[in-house]
C-alpha cells in the first residue's frame, strides 16, 4: 500500500486542494475523503497531511477556521480561497498534461513489446 | 499574486500559536480512535493503534514549523543569542582573537583603499569614469604615451566620433611675475578652450576660457589655482584683471580655480592654447589629449577608432608614420608598470598577514574547541544536528571577525593618514585616499570570509566527536593526532609567510640603507640647492648664461657663512645627462656599439663645495671649457673602464650629442674618487665632470655649502641681478636625496610593519600552541620529572615539535622568497637590491625569535613540581 511518501512531488498538494474545492473540511476529513476516494490507494499520515496543509496556508492558497465538527467536537476547517482555485486550475491541468504523456510513452511502449 | 505575497507577508510577521497545531493533532488522533472503535475494536486496543499509526508529533510540529516563510530567521537569531553568550563567557579568549583580527582586516582595509584609491577609483570629477588620457604610442614599440601635434589634434578631433570632449593640453614651468613681487615657478599648462567644461569646472572668482581667448590675437589671459592665489596674492580678491607677466609675457589674469582643482595634473595656472609658431607644425609634438568618452564607448573602441584616423593620417603625412594612439584611464596612464606591481604587492603582503591571523585564530579556536567537547557533546546528544553545531560556531566566529574588523577599520583610518601624509608631496593630486562603497563591501567581505575561513576547521572539527566518549572521560585524551597534525601544519605556514613577508620589507630596508650611505663624503645636511632655469627669450645664448653665473658665484660666496658655492647641472645624487663617447684612435663605426656616460657640468669649486677628493691631477681652472681648452674630470671607476691601467691624465675622448654629432675633443685633467650620482636605477654609467662652459645649460642647479639656512640671501642675491628670476626647488641637499628616495622608504616603512605584524603574529601563534601541549601534558611530564628526568631533556620533549614546525616553515619559506627575490630586481625602476644575502639575515632573525617563541612556555614545563603535576586535573 503506497503511502504518501510514494506520491509525486506536489501531487499531495493536488490532491488536498481539490478535496477541499468541493467543502470545507478538517484534516481527519480529507484523509478520510481521499483514503475513500482512492479506494483505500491513498493513506496519508498526519506527518504528511499537516505540514502539507500548513505550506498551503502559508502560501495563501487555503485559509483554516475555527469550527465545529459533525460530532459537535471543536475542529479547524480548511477551505479553498480565490487563488486557491487558480492554482487548482493550474495544477490540474499540468496533471493532465503530464499524465497524457506518461500514457503515450506506456502507450507506444506496450504497443513495441506486442 | 498581490494576494500571495500579502499572505506571505503575514505570515513572516505572525507567527501561528503552538497550542493551534497540538489541538488540532489531538483532534485527529481522537477521530482516529472513534473510526476504530465504530469499526468494533475495544476503545482500549483502538487508542493503542491509533497512537502506533500516529507517529512522533515532534517531527510533525518541526516540520510543519519549516513551511513558514521565514523559519530560518528565527534559528539564526537563537544561534546569534547563543554566539553573542559564548563570546561574552570567553572574554580574554575573545579579546585576543579580536585584537588579531583587528591587525588583519585592518591592514587589508587600509592596503585595499590605496590600491582602490591608486588602481580603481575614476578621477575626482563629474562623469569621472568616462573620463580619459588621450596620447600617442608608437606602433613598433611598447611605448604608449607620446604627445602630438597640434594638427593632429585638429584631424583626430574632427574625425572621431567616440568622443563627447576631447581637448588637448602641453605643460610647461610657467615664471609668474609682476612689479614689486618676487617671481615665483609653477606648473603651467595651455589647454584648448573646453577643458573648464570638461570637467564641469567653475571658476571660483572670475572667469574659466570663452572660445574667443583661444582666437589668435586676442588678450592674453591667464587663470591661476587657489593655492597660487592664497601663497602668492594672499587671497585678494581684487586679483581678477590683474595684468601679470607669465615666462615675460603680459597676461590678465581672468580667473581663480576652487581650492583643490588641479587638472589634469598638479596644475598652478591655465592658459588658452594659441595654435602660432612651432605648434601649427605637424611635428612638433608636444601636446596631451584629454577626453570624456561617449556613454557606452569602450577604451578599445576609441583607440581603434583613433588608430584608423591615425592610420589616415599618416598616409597623407609622412612625419606621422608608425604612430598611433592609446586611450587609457588616468590609472592605467600614470599608474603603470612599478608602482601598479608595487601596490599589488602590498595587497598580497597584507593577504599574508590575513592568512597569518587567520591560522592564529584558527589555531586558538582549535586548542579551545577541545575544552568544548563536552558542550558540544551535550548539544548533540540533546538532537542537535551536525550542521547546527557547525553552523552555530561559524556564527561565533563571523561575529569574531566583523568585531575586530570593526575595530580594525579604525586602524585602517589612521594607517591611510599616514600613508596620505607620507606621499603627499610626491603623488599626483587627483589620487584620493578615502573609503567608498568599493572599500566597504570588501572589508564586509573580508570580515564574513576571514570568519569563515578561521572558523571552519574548527568548527568541523569539534562537530566531530563521538558523544559517548566525551561524556564519559574528562576532556582530556581526546586531543587525537589530527587535532595536532593540523594545528601544526597552520604554524609551519605562518613562519614560511613570515619568512617570505620579511624577506620583501628587507629588500627594501636594505636597498634604502644602501642608497644613503653613498657619497659619505658629502655633507648633505650643510648643503643647500635651488634650480635656476635661464628662460631662452631672456638669455639667448650660453654666452650670456655664463655672464650671469660668473657675476652671481662671486656674490653668493660672499654670503655670511657660506663656505663654498658652485654650480652644477646636478647636485651629486640628483641625477645626469647620458652621451655617448668615443677615445681618441678608437674609433667606433656603429653608433649603437658606442659606450654611455653620465656627465656633471660644473662651475670651478664645485668638488670643494661638495668635498669630492680629487685622487690626481687638477681641478677645473677658469680658461677649461674654453674653446680649444676642453677639459674634463673622471671618477677612479670611469678611468679605470676607458683606460684600464694606464695613466689617463692627458688623455683625449669625444661626446656625441642625441642627434649624434661628435663634440669637439675633450682631455682629461683629473680623476676624482667614485661618486653616485643616480640614486635610482641600477645599471650607473661611468661618471665623468666637464666645465659648465663647455655644456652650457639653462638649467643649472646652485650647489651653496652653508652652516647656516642661506635660502633667503640665496633669493636676494639671484634677485638683485634678475629680478623675474625665480629660485626652483630649494632644499636642503639632505631633504632632496630623501625626496629622492621616498618610494624606497614609505614602501621599506610599510613593508616593514607589515612584516613585523606577521612576526609577532606567528610568534604568538607558536607560543600559543606549545603553551596549549605542554599544558595537556602536565601530568605525563610530572611522570618523567618523578622518573629523574634532566631539565634538559623536558625543555627538548617540549620544545621538538616546535622547533620542527619552525625549521619545516623556514625551509618552504625560503623556497617562496627566493622567486619573490628576482621579482622584486626586476621592477623596472630598479632600485631594489637583489642581494641573497638578506634572506638568510631575516631567515636567521625569524627562527631566534620563532626559538624564543617557543623556549618561554617550554621553560615553564621545566620549573614543573612533580607532586603537583601528577595531581593535576
Amino acid at each position: 500500500m503506497p503511502t504518501s511518501t510514494d506520491l509525486l512531488q506536489g501531487t499531495l498538494d493536488l490532491l488536498i486542494l481539490q478535496t477541499l474545492a468541493l467543502e470545507p473540511m478538517h484534516g481527519w476529513g480529507i484523509t478520510q475523503r481521499i483514503q475513500q476516494v482512492s479506494k483505500d490507494v491513498f493513506q496519508i499520515g498526519q506527518g504528511s497531511l499537516y505540514p502539507a496543509l500548513y505550506r498551503l496556508e502559508y502560501k495563501g492558497w487555503i485559509k483554516a477556521e475555527w469550527g465545529n465538527s459533525e460530532n459537535n467536537r471543536r475542529a479547524k476547517f480548511y477551505s479553498l480561497t480565490a487563488a486557491g482555485r487558480k492554482q487548482l486550475r493550474s495544477e490540474v491541468e499540468t496533471w493532465d498534461r503530464l499524465s497524457s504523456a506518461v500514457g503515450l510513452v506506456l502507450g507506444r511502449a506496450v504497443e513495441a513489446s506486442q | 499574486m498581490i494576494a500571495e505575497f500579502l499572505t506571505w507577508v503575514r505570515f513572516l510577521v505572525f507567527r501561528k500559536k503552538h497550542s493551534e497545531l497540538d489541538d488540532e493533532l489531538r483532534f485527529h488522533l481522537e477521530q482516529s480512535i472513534a473510526a476504530k472503535v465504530a469499526a468494533g475494536v475495544s476503545p482500549s486496543d483502538a487508542r493503542r493503534q491509533s497512537m502506533i499509526e500516529f507517529g512522533g508529533i515532534e517531527t510533525t510540529r518541526e516540520q510543519c514549523d519549516r513551511e513558514r516563510p521565514g523559519w530560518w530567521a528565527g534559528i539564526i537569531s537563537q544561534d546569534a543569542r547563543y554566539a553573542v553568550r559564548s563570546i561574552l563567557a570567553h572574554r580574554w579568549f575573545s579579546a585576543a582573537i579580536v585584537a588579531t583580527l583587528a591587525l588583519g582586516i585592518g591592514l587589508n582595509t587600509m592596503v585595499f583603499t590605496l590600491v582602490n584609491a591608486v588602481l580603481l577609483k575614476p578621477y575626482p570629477v563629474p562623469n569621472g569614469d568616462r573620463l580619459v588620457s588621450i596620447a600617442g604610442r608608437n606602433l613598433s614599440s611598447d611605448d604608449r604615451s607620446l604627445p602630438f601635434s597640434y594638427p593632429d589634434f585638429q584631424d583626430y578631433k574632427a574625425q572621431a566620433s567616440s568622443f563627447e570632449f576631447f581637448e588637448a593640453v602641453t605643460a610647461q614651468p610657467g615664471v609668474l611675475s609682476e612689479p614689486g613681487n618676487p617671481p615665483d615657478q609653477y606648473q603651467l599648462v595651455r589647454a584648448t578652450s573646453r577643458i573648464f567644461s570638461m570637467v564641469q569646472a567653475k571658476a571660483f572668482l572670475g572667469r574659466t576660457f570663452l572660445p574667443a581667448d583661444a582666437q589668435p590675437g586676442s588678450a592674453p589671459v591667464v587663470v591661476i589655482g587657489y593655492n597660487v592665489w592664497q601663497e602668492r596674492y594672499a587671497s585678494l580678491p581684487g586679483v581678477i584683471g590683474r595684468q601679470v607677466h607669465v615666462n615675460g609675457q603680459p597676461a590678465n589674469i581672468i580667473g581663480v580655480m576652487p581650492k583643490g582643482f588641479r587638472f589634469p595634473d598638479n596644475v598652478d595656472l591655465w592658459m588658452p592654447l594659441l595654435p602660432i609658431l612651432d605648434l601649427a607644425k605637424r611635428d612638433s609634438r608636444t601636446l596631451w589629449g584629454y577626453g570624456i568618452l561617449k556613454s557606452g564607448v569602450t577604451l578599445q573602441r576609441a583607440g581603434a577608432e583613433l588608430d584608423g584616423i591615425a592610420g589616415r593620417i599618416a598616409s597623407q603625412f609622412p612625419a606621422d608614420k608608425g604612430l598611433g594612439m592609446s586611450v587609457l584611464t588616468f590609472q592605467q596612464r600614470v599608474n603603470g608598470g612599478p608602482i601598479r606591481i608595487v601596490f599589488l604587492l602590498m595587497l598580497a603582503a597584507v593577504g599574508f598577514v590575513l592568512l597569518i591571523a587567520c591560522a592564529d585564530v584558527a589555531n586558538m579556536m582549535l586548542s579551545r574547541s577541545l575544552n568544548r567537547q563536552r558542550e558540544m557533546s551535550i548539544r548533540t546528544a540533546l538532537g542537535a544536528s551536525r550542521w547546527r553545531i557547525v553552523r552555530q560556531l561559524l556564527i561565533e566566529s563571523v561575529f569574531l571577525s566583523t568585531l575586530g574588523g570593526i575595530l580594525g577599520l579604525g586602524l585602517a583610518a589612521s594607517g591611510i593618514y599616514w600613508f596620505d601624509l607620507a606621499t603627499s608631496t610626491i603623488r599626483p593630486t587627483w589620487i584620493l585616499f578615502t573609503m567608498n562603497y568599493t572599500v566597504f563591501g570588501y572589508f564586509a567581505a573580508l570580515c564574513i570570509l576571514s570568519g569563515l575561513l578561521f572558523g571552519i576547521l574548527p568548527a568541523l572539527r569539534s562537530s566531530k566527536i563521538n558523544v559517548v566518549d566525551v561524556l564519559k572521560e574528562g576532556t582530556h585524551n581526546i586531543t587525537g593526532h589530527r587535532g595536532a597534525w593540523l594545528s601544526s601544519a597552520l604554524v609551519v605556514f605562518q613562519f614560511a609567510l613570515t619568512l617570505v613577508l620579511l624577506t620583501g620589507a628587507g629588500i627594501f630596508v636594505r636597498s634604502l640603507l644602501d642608497r644613503l650611505a653613498v657619497n659619505p663624503f658629502v655633507p648633505a645636511d650643510q648643503i643647500t640647492t635651488a634650480r635656476l632655469h635661464l628662460t631662452e627669450d631672456r638669455y639667448k645664448d650660453n654666452e650670456a648664461r655664463i655672464h650671469f653665473y660668473d657675476q652671481l658665484l662671486p656674490r653668493l660666496r660672499s654670503i655670511a657663512g657660506v663656505s663654498h658655492a658652485a654650480i652644477a647641472s646636478g647636485a651629486p645624487g640628483m641625477g645626469s645627462a647620458d652621451e655617448q663617447i668615443e677615445l681618441e684612435h678608437v674609433p667606433i663605426s656603429n653608433p649603437a656599439e658606442r659606450p654611455w656616460i653620465s656627465f656633471v657640468a660644473q662651475s670651478p669649486g664645485y668638488f670643494d663645495t661638495i668635498h669630492l677628493p680629487l685622487q690626481q691631477g687638477r681641478d677645473f681652472n677658469q680658461t677649461d671649457g674654453a674653446s680649444n681648452h676642453e677639459a674634463a674630470v673622471l671618477t677612479r671607476a670611469a678611468a679605470a673602464r676607458f683606460w684600464p691601467g694606464e695613466n689617463p691624465i692627458g688623455r683625449r675622448f669625444r661626446l656625441f650629442d642625441d642627434k649624434n654629432k661628435p663634440g669637439p675633443w675633450i682631455t682629461v685633467i683629473g680623476i676624482s674618487a667614485n661618486m653616485v650620482q643616480e640614486l635610482q636605477g641600477r645599471d650607473h654609467k661611468p661618471l665623468l665632470f666637464v666645465p659648465y662652459r663647455q655644456e652650457g645649460w639653462d638649467n643649472m642647479a646652485l650647489v651653496v655649502e652653508s652652516a647656516a639656512d642661506p635660502l633667503q640671501a640665496m633669493r636676494k642675491t639671484v634677485q638683485s641681478l634678475d629680478n623675474e628670476l625665480p629660485l626652483n626647488e630649494p632644499l636642503r641637499l639632505k631633504d632632496a636625496i630623501a625626496e629622492q628616495l621616498w618610494f624606497l622608504r614609505v614602501f621599506g616603512e610599510v613593508f616593514l610593519a607589515f612584516a613585523l605584524v606577521a612576526m609577532l603574529m606567528a610568534s604568538v601563534g607558536i607560543y600559543a600552541v606549545i603553551a596549549h601541549a605542554t599544558g595537556s601534558r602536565t601530568r605525563e611530564i610530572g611522570v618523567r620529572v618523578a622518573l629523574g628526568a634532566s631539565r634538559r631533556n623536558i625543555l627538548f620533549l617540549v620544545m621538538r615539535r616546535g622547533l620542527w614546525q619552525i625549521g619545516c616553515g623556514l625551509a618552504l619559506g625560503l623556497i617562496a622568497a627566493f622567486p619573490l627575490t628576482h621579482l622584486m630586481a626586476s621592477l623596472p625602476n630598479g632600485s631594489l637590491s637583489s642581494d641573497p644575502s638578506v634572506i638568510f639575515v631575516v631567515a636567521f632573525t625569524l627562527a631566534t625569535v620563532g626559538v624564543f617563541a617557543c623556549w618561554l612556555p617550554a621553560r615553564r614545563a621545566t620549573g614543573l613540581d612533580p607532586i603537583r603535576a601528577i595531581r593535576y586535573e
